[in-house]
C-alpha cells in the first residue's frame, strides 16, 4: 500500500489533509504539545509520531529532525498545511527527498512508480496534471479539526535546531478573524475610495451578519484592512454560501480566492468587470448608491 | 557579516494569456525583480548599513537572469553584488530545484549569515522557496517576518503568528522571509539605476553548483483553462439603487441564500 506522511506543526486542523491521503497508510509527524498529537491522532490519521514538548524552541527548529525521519520512510506522498511553520517541515522533507512540492493541489493519486496530481498554478489562471517520477511534497490549506479517530501515539526523542530559540510571545492585540468557516462574506476592493467610505460596506455587512474582507490593495498597499481579511491566492481561501463584492474588478488572483463560494453577488460601476464573468449577481451601478439601498432592503 | 538576499526575475501572471486548453502564454507578460523581493531587499540593506554587512543579491533562472535589464533592475535595489545562475535548465523551475540550487549558491557565496527571501514569487507563488532553501542547507527558517536586528550570531527576528507576534533568538544561520509589509521598499532613483550598472555580478551555470541530491522529474500530463463553478450571471441594472436592491433581495431569498 502507497503511504503518506503528514506534517504537522503545532495546529491540529488536518481534515483536508487526511482527505486528499485516502486509500493510502497515513502517518502524521506532530511538533508541538501533547494535545496536539491527541487531536491528529483523533482525526483519523492511521498513526501519529510526536516530538515531545517543545520547550522554549519554535516549531521550525524540529525541521531536521522532520526530515530525517520523513528521508527513514520515505513515503510517496508528504502533505502539510500551508500555515508558514508548516511550510517549513514540508520545505526540509522537499530538500531532504530531492521532491518536487506543489501547492494548489486538488487531487493526489500514488501511480507506478511516481504520483500523479492535479493543480492550479500560476496564481490560479489555468490547470494542470503533472507526473512526479518519486515523492512529491504537497501544501495545501489544511481545514479544519476533525474527530471519530484514534490512532496510537508514538513519542520519539527530537532534538530542536540549538540556535533558535523563542524569547517572547505578544499575544495579539484583536481576534484573528477565520474567514474561512464564515457563512456569509462582504468583501470590499479598490472601488472604495476612502477608508472612512469602508462604513458603507460595514453597515452592509452587519445587516445579514456577515464577516468583513477586502481584495489584496486595501490589505497591503493601503492597509485599510488586516492581512487575515485578504481573499485571494496568496491572502484567505474562502467558501461561504454567500460572497458579496464591492467594488472589486475581479482580477484572477483575488477570485480564486473565493471560488468556493455558493453564491456570489458582485457590484461594479464597470459593466465589463472582470467579477461579473464570476458571479451569480451581477450589480452594475454606483456601488455608494447601491450598497446604502440593499443595506435599507436588508434591514 | 554576509547577507544574502535570495530573489526572482519573473513574469506576472497578470499579464499571462491563457489558451483554451490551459496553457499559459507568457509572450506579453515582462519580467521582473518578483514584487514582494524588494522588501527583503530593503530589509537586508538596512540590516547591513547597521552592521557594515555585505549585501548580496543571488538568484537562479533562465538565461534572462543574467540579462543587463534583470542584473540592473536587481542591484539597483541596493545589493552590493550579485550572484546568479542562469542556465536555460532552470527556465521555469519548479520550488525544489530553485531552492536546493539557490543553497549552492549560499554555500558558492560562502560565511553567509543570513538569507532573506520576499514572502511568495509573482508567478508560482507557493510560498515554498525559503523552507526547501533552509533544509537543503540544514538551517532553520521563518517565515513572515516582520523586523530583524543585531548582527551575525546574535539575531532578534519578530515575526507575525496567528496568535500574535513572536520574537526569537537566532545564534546561528538562518533563512528568514519577510512578510510583505515588514517595511516598504525604496523606489530606486536614477542614481541608485546608475550606481547598479556598475557593480559586480558574477554569473554561473548550472554545471557550477549542481545540487547534490537531484530533483525527481515533473511532467506535465495534461493542462486545461481552471474549473469555475457555473454562475448565473444574471446582470441587475443598480442605476435604480432601491429596485436594484429590491431585485437582489428578493433573488437571493428565492435561491434561499438569505
Amino acid at each position: 500500500m502507497s503511504s503518506t506522511y503528514i506534517l504537522v506543526a503545532g495546529d491540529a486542523r488536518i481534515d483536508a489533509l487526511v482527505e486528499l491521503a485516502q486509500g493510502t497508510s497515513t502517518t502524521a509527524v506532530v511538533v508541538g504539545t501533547r494535545s496536539v498529537a491527541e487531536a491528529v491522532a483523533a482525526s483519523g490519521v492511521d498513526a501519529v509520531t510526536w516530538l515531545g514538548e517543545p520547550g522554549d524552541a519554535p516549531v521550525e527548529a524540529y525541521s531536521s529532525t522532520v526530515a530525517t525521519l520523513v528521508a527513514a520512510a520515505q513515503p510517496d506522498v508528504v502533505l502539510a498545511s500551508s500555515r508558514p511553520a508548516d511550510r517549513v517541515l514540508a520545505g526540509a522533507a522537499a530538500a531532504v527527498l530531492g521532491a518536487p512540492a506543489f501547492t494548489q493541489v486538488s487531487a493526489v493519486t500514488v501511480v507506478a512508480d511516481g504520483v500523479e496530481l492535479t493543480r492550479s498554478v500560476f496564481g490560479g489562471i489555468a490547470q494542470e496534471t503533472d507526473r512526479v517520477s518519486g515523492p512529491a511534497v504537497v501544501v495545501v490549506d489544511g481545514g479544519a479539526v476533525t474527530t471519530g479517530g484514534s490512532a496510537a501515539i508514538a513519542e520519539v526523542t527530537a532534538s530542536a535546531i540549538p540556535t533558535l530559540t523563542v524569547t517572547e510571545n505578544r499575544p495579539a492585540e484583536r481576534a484573528v478573524v477565520d474567514l474561512g468557516r464564515a457563512q456569509r462574506i462582504v468583501s470590499a476592493g479598490r472601488g472604495v475610495k476612502a477608508k472612512d467610505d469602508l462604513g458603507l460596506v460595514e453597515s452592509l455587512a452587519a445587516a445579514i451578519g456577515a464577516e468583513t474582507a477586502c481584495s489584496r490593495p486595501l490589505a497591503e498597499g493601503l492597509g485599510w484592512y488586516t492581512h487575515d481579511r485578504y481573499v485571494g491566492v496568496t491572502g484567505q481561501q474562502v467558501s461561504p454560501e454567500l460572497y458579496l463584492a464591492v467594488g472589486i474588478s475581479g482580477q484572477l488572483q483575488h477570485t480564486v480566492g473565493a471560488r468556493g463560494a455558493r453564491t456570489v453577488v458582485a457590484i461594479n460601476s464597470d459593466k465589463d468587470a472582470p467579477f461579473f464573468a464570476e458571479a451569480d449577481y451581477c450589480v452594475v451601478g454606483d456601488l455608494y448608491q447601491v450598497v446604502p439601498a440593499l443595506t435599507a432592503a436588508l434591514s | 557579516m554576509k547577507i544574502a538576499v535570495a530573489y526572482k526575475w519573473a513574469p506576472n501572471p497578470q499579464d499571462a494569456a491563457v489558451g483554451a486548453d490551459g496553457t499559459v502564454d507568457w509572450g506579453r507578460a515582462k519580467a521582473s525583480v518578483s514584487e514582494y523581493d524588494p522588501v527583503a531587499a530593503e530589509l537586508g540593506r538596512r540590516l547591513a548599513d547597521a552592521t557594515g554587512a555585505e549585501l548580496v543579491g543571488i538568484s537562479v533562472g533562465g538565461p534572462d537572469v543574467a540579462s543587463p535589464m534583470a542584473r540592473k533592475s536587481a542591484l539597483s535595489r541596493g545589493f552590493d553584488r550579485a550572484v546568479v545562475v542562469a542556465d536555460p535548465a532552470l527556465e521555469g523551475a519548479g520550488p525544489t530545484l530553485t531552492a536546493t540550487v539557490l543553497a549552492e549558491v549560499v554555500k558558492h557565496v560562502g560565511d553567509v549569515d543570513l538569507v532573506l527571501t520576499g514572502d511568495s514569487s509573482q508567478d508560482v507563488g507557493a510560498q515554498l522557496v525559503p523552507a526547501i532553501l533552509a533544509g537543503a542547507l540544514g538551517w532553520p527558517a521563518l517565515a513572515n517576518v516582520t523586523a530583524i536586528s543585531g548582527g551575525a550570531g546574535d539575531l532578534v527576528v519578530e515575526r507575525l503568528q496567528d496568535s500574535g507576534s513572536q520574537v526569537l533568538h537566532a545564534s546561528g544561520p538562518v533563512v528568514l522571509a519577510a512578510a510583505t509589509d515588514a517595511v516598504v521598499p525604496r523606489v530606486p532613483g536614477m542614481k541608485d539605476i546608475l550606481a547598479a550598472g556598475k557593480r559586480p555580478v558574477e554569473v554561473l551555470s548550472l554545471a557550477d553548483v549542481t545540487p547534490a541530491a537531484p530533483v525527481a522529474a515533473t511532467a506535465v500530463v495534461a493542462t486545461a483553462r481552471p474549473a469555475l463553478a457555473a454562475r448565473k450571471q444574471h446582470v441587475i441594472d443598480g442605476s435604480d439603487p432601491v429596485a436594484a436592491a429590491a431585485e437582489l433581495v428578493a433573488a437571493l431569498r428565492a435561491d434561499n441564500v438569505l
